[in-house]
């Protein structure tokens, strides 16, 4: 097989390259000597493939252990790639929730964020979203990424960005403690800050999660500050209902589009929803291919359901700063055909590993 | 009904076992793979019905799908509770004679394209309800609505007028106001006849929010239809079937709250003043030896047995001054007599459950009733009626100890714990009971059980546990939950 040319790596953010071809050249990046990471060449011997050999395409990433696991403990500097050379330019090193245990660290390149944040700029060009608003994110900031996504994303947008911190790790241990009071004060404490700017300045577009946007619906004269003022609303972080999602397009926001993320740190970025979706369409997240990729998989048999059908999502992050294959979610969503060109699978109605209760409930009685 | 401590309550019970969570793969109407058409029982929101994407599949008690129901997501219930609270109380008059027809209605009219009959039927065989107590059921929520003015005057205190203009105000009254305007309703599914009560809070000039039990969400979706085909506006009672996960945000968004649940519910919500739990009966029958216990089997029987022994006023234990065990024996004979039948039959009697949940019943029984001396039931209470559903048959469990805790285990079918009382144990084995039948003499006694808190109700001599009217408390009157006063003088 002919060796991959890396410049595909680079390739203008405009444009998509062969997924099969981009994804040879990443292990060409990934797995040379002189390119590769100490992490991944450190790896490299431990696997019974050889990556610059065997992985041939997109599907061949299923090869891959998951590695997701060993980035709790790993010096973060051994994950960038040593073809950067000394010139990295590093945005940060980020964490994911830590709400199962310690969390697991990236590092965030400069060209992977521009490249990112040049993909949802020009889909909320697709939306109508005016260039030169302002935004308000309310939204976790620190160690996770997703505060940075969006600020990059509103400085290429032409905005600048109100901030409203959001601590979900603390969030999460005082709902498993039970302190519902105690969360309760906190979502109002931001919601408070979040209607000062929305008072006082003109925000034209709204970056938050889908329960603090149900949180603000409480609120009728935020409903309309929000009307007047907001044009788009791009939401993440935690999971939407499609009743909800057709409650705020139709009832609480109908002026605002709305634009869907459903991101993680281990793609160090999210899939975003489709464009153009009917009212009656289940809300589609299309990954960014190659360097972001999807399978829907049975988690028993590791094998795809079929379009259609819920399974368990499997994500591949392959760019020329990180290499983060065959990493199995504990989220279920519909598999759904990617749109044309794109390789994997498009994922909808993603929700939580729902529970099943076995033992019979016996209601109580007044 | 009092259940084990792992048992989810009311406020966040899962699904019944015979309902099925059906996250919407998109089919096309009438494509094969398409579904039956199932009754659609819509929340019945500020606007009008509506129908989610996120449905519940519930069956009968055979296992056969019935119904869909729309279950709504969070912000559906912010919403709807927000046009609850901006709304306007209609005037009294108006909403005594919207009530009196919804109750007609209720009772025997076609309400959402279903004929009283169907109704009937269809409760029986999606709750397992014997017919005959669905018909008591219903008699008891047309009576509510009907006598919903006297029932809640009845809680209104002497010194108190109902308005300002009133006469008495000229030289300084108390008023009887709200303590709120939006009132929510997290129904239990034991009973159709729960649904009565809460009518009381409509007559009283709230806005109503009730969130169905998923066992049985049909009587509220009828109830709340009526109402409003009867002239209560639909931002003045809604009907939010929801998750667990949206059952909090009705109790934020209301002023008051009842719930039902077992000990659980009771203690979380104890010292919640915007909360009021109606938790496990553990109602109780006293047969002092001054009294021939034999004249009093029938009111004793019917006070296990009537609605099927799943109510929170039948009678969970029986207390005999002496030996109880021909108590007992006359009991098991008189109980195992009861027929075996499909709920929808006539002269059904006993609960009826799908085949997995009664085995439920059973081992939890069983489980509960070791070293007790059984006299029905210890082999089980499971009768497979052969369709898939089956039969919870009476059990009754003679204990040595009048303090024993299981006096006090309330199970949703007929099932009683015969113990001896003495006057030793007095008045503390009947303590913690929604009604104590004391059928005595001893009127010291009777004294003592008046003034002790926790017995709720006390009904003197030859009256079952389950007897009300309208006017009665049930509970303590709602009226006393919903209602304060407030001092009025004008010149």
């Amino acid at each position: 097989m002919p060796t991959a040319s890396l410049s595909v790596l680079d390739v203008p953010f405009d444009e998509r390259p062969d997924p099969d071809e981009y994804i040879r050249a990443a292990m060409e990046w990934h797995f040379g000597p002189d390119t590769g990471s100490p992490f991944w060449l450190r790896k490299a011997g431990t696997l019974d493939f050889d990556p610059r050999r065997d992985v041939k395409g997109v599907a061949d990433l299923a090869l891959f252990p998951n590695v997701t696991g060993e980035l709790r403990d790993v010096p973060v500097r051994d994950l960038i790639p040593q073809g950067y050379g000394a010139d990295a330019r590093i945005v940060g090193v980020f964490e994911s929730g830590g709400t199962t245990g310690a969390p697991k660290r990236i590092v965030c390149l400069r060209d992977w964020l521009d490249r990112l944040t040049h993909g949802l700029s020009a889909d909320l060009d697709g939306l109508g979203i005016p260039r030169g608003v302002d935004w308000l994110a309310i939204a976790p900031s620190g160690p996770h990424m997703v505060g940075e996504m969006v600020a990059g994303t509103a400085a290429r947008h032409g905005g600048l960005m109100f901030r409203v911190d959001m601590d979900p790790r603390w969030v999460k241990k005082l709902i498993s403690a039970g302190k519902a009071e105690e969360t309760d004060a906190y979502v109002s404490h931001l919601v408070e800050q979040a209607a000062y700017v929305l008072r006082t300045q003109d925000i034209g577009v709204l970056m938050t999660t889908p329960p603090l946007l149900e949180r603000l619906a409480r609120h009728d004269d935020l409903i309309e500050l929000i009307g007047e003022k907001v044009k788009g609303i791009m939401w993440g972080g935690a999971h939407m209902d499609a009743d909800t999602r057709d409650l705020l397009r139709t009832e609480v926001f109908p002026g605002c589009a709305l634009y869907g993320t459903y991101g993680n740190t281990m793609i160090l970025g999210g899939a975003t929803e489709r464009l153009g979706l009917g009212p009656d369409e289940p809300c589609v997240f299309d990954p960014r291919t190659p360097f972001v990729t999807f399978s829907v998989v049975d988690p028993a048999s590791g094998e795809p359901v079929p379009y259609g059908e819920r399974g368990q999502v499997v994500m591949n992050h392959v760019s020329k700063s990180a290499l983060l294959p065959n990493n199995l979610e504990r989220d279920l969503a519909i598999r759904v055909p990617p749109p044309e060109g794109a390789a994997g699978d498009s994922v909808a109605d993603v929700g939580p590993v729902a529970m099943f209760d076995d033992e019979v409930v016996i209601e109580g009685v007044y | 009904m009092s259940q084990p401590a792992t048992t989810p309550d009311a406020l966040d019970a899962p699904d019944a076992p015979h309902a099925v969570d059906t996250p919407d793969a998109p089919h096309a109407p009438g494509s094969p793979d398409a579904p039956p058409a199932l009754q659609a029982l819509d929340a019945l929101g500020p606007k009008g019905p509506y129908r989610s994407r996120h449905r519940l599949t519930i069956s009968d008690v055979t296992g056969t799908p019935m119904a869909e129901l729309s279950l709504v997501p969070r912000l559906f219930v912010t919403r709807a509770l927000a046009a609850l609270r901006a709304a306007a109380t209609p005037p009294l008059e108006e909403r005594l004679a919207a009530l009196k027809r919804a109750g007609e209605l209720f009772a025997t009219g076609t309400v959402a394209g279903m004929t009283a009959a169907a109704y009937e039927s269809a409760v029986c065989r999606m709750s397992g309800t014997p017919l005959a107590n669905v018909r008591i059921a219903v008699e008891a929520i047309r009576l509510s609505a009907t006598e919903a003015y006297r029932s809640v005057q009845a809680a209104r205190p002497v010194g108190a007028v109902g308005d300002w203009r009133d006469p008495y105000a000229r030289g300084g009254t108390a008023v009887w106001i709200r303590r709120g305007d939006v009132f929510a309703v997290h129904a239990a599914g034991n009973h159709p006849a729960v649904h009565a009560l809460w009518l009381e809070a409509l007559a009283l000039g709230y806005r109503v929010a009730v969130r169905p039990s998923r066992r049985e969400p049909l009587t509220p979706y009828r109830l709340v239809s009526a109402l409003r085909e009867a002239g209560f506006g639909t931002d003045q009672v809604v009907l939010l079937p929801t998750d667990h996960d949206a059952a909090g945000e009705i109790l934020h968004g209301a002023d008051l709250s009842m719930v039902y649940g077992g000990q659980e519910v009771i203690d979380r919500y104890a010292a919640d003043p915007a909360v009021l739990p109606n938790g496990p009966g553990r109602s109780k029958i006293l047969l002092t030896a001054d009294r021939e216990w034999r004249d009093h089997l029938d009111v004793v029987v019917d006070s296990i047995a009537r609605h099927g022994g799943t109510a929170c006023v039948n009678a969970t234990a029986v207390l005999v001054e002496g030996d109880p065990a021909p108590v007992a024996e006359a009991l098991a004979e008189r109980l195992a007599a009861l027929p075996s039948l499909p709920p929808q039959d006539e002269k059904a009697v006993l609960p009826v459950h799908p085949l997995d949940t009664a085995r439920g019943f059973e081992r939890l029984l069983l489980g509960k009733a070791g070293g007790a001396r059984a006299w029905l039931g210890g082999d089980g209470v499971v009768d497979d009626l052969g369709d898939g559903s089956a039969a919870l048959r009476p059990a009754v469990f003679q204990l040595d100890d009048p303090l024993d805790p299981r006096l006090g285990m309330e199970l949703s079918f007929p099932c009683v714990w015969v113990a001896p009382w003495t006057r030793a144990a007095g008045v503390a084995a009947l303590r913690d009971s929604l009604v104590v039948t004391a059928i005595t003499g001893d009127e010291a006694l009777l004294d003592a059980l008046l003034a002790e808190p926790s017995v709720k109700n006390l009904y003197i001599g030859d009256h079952p546990t389950h007897w009300i009217a309208p006017g009665i408390p049930h509970d303590a009157y709602l009226g006393e939950f919903l209602m304060r006063t407030k001092a009025v003088i004008r010149g």
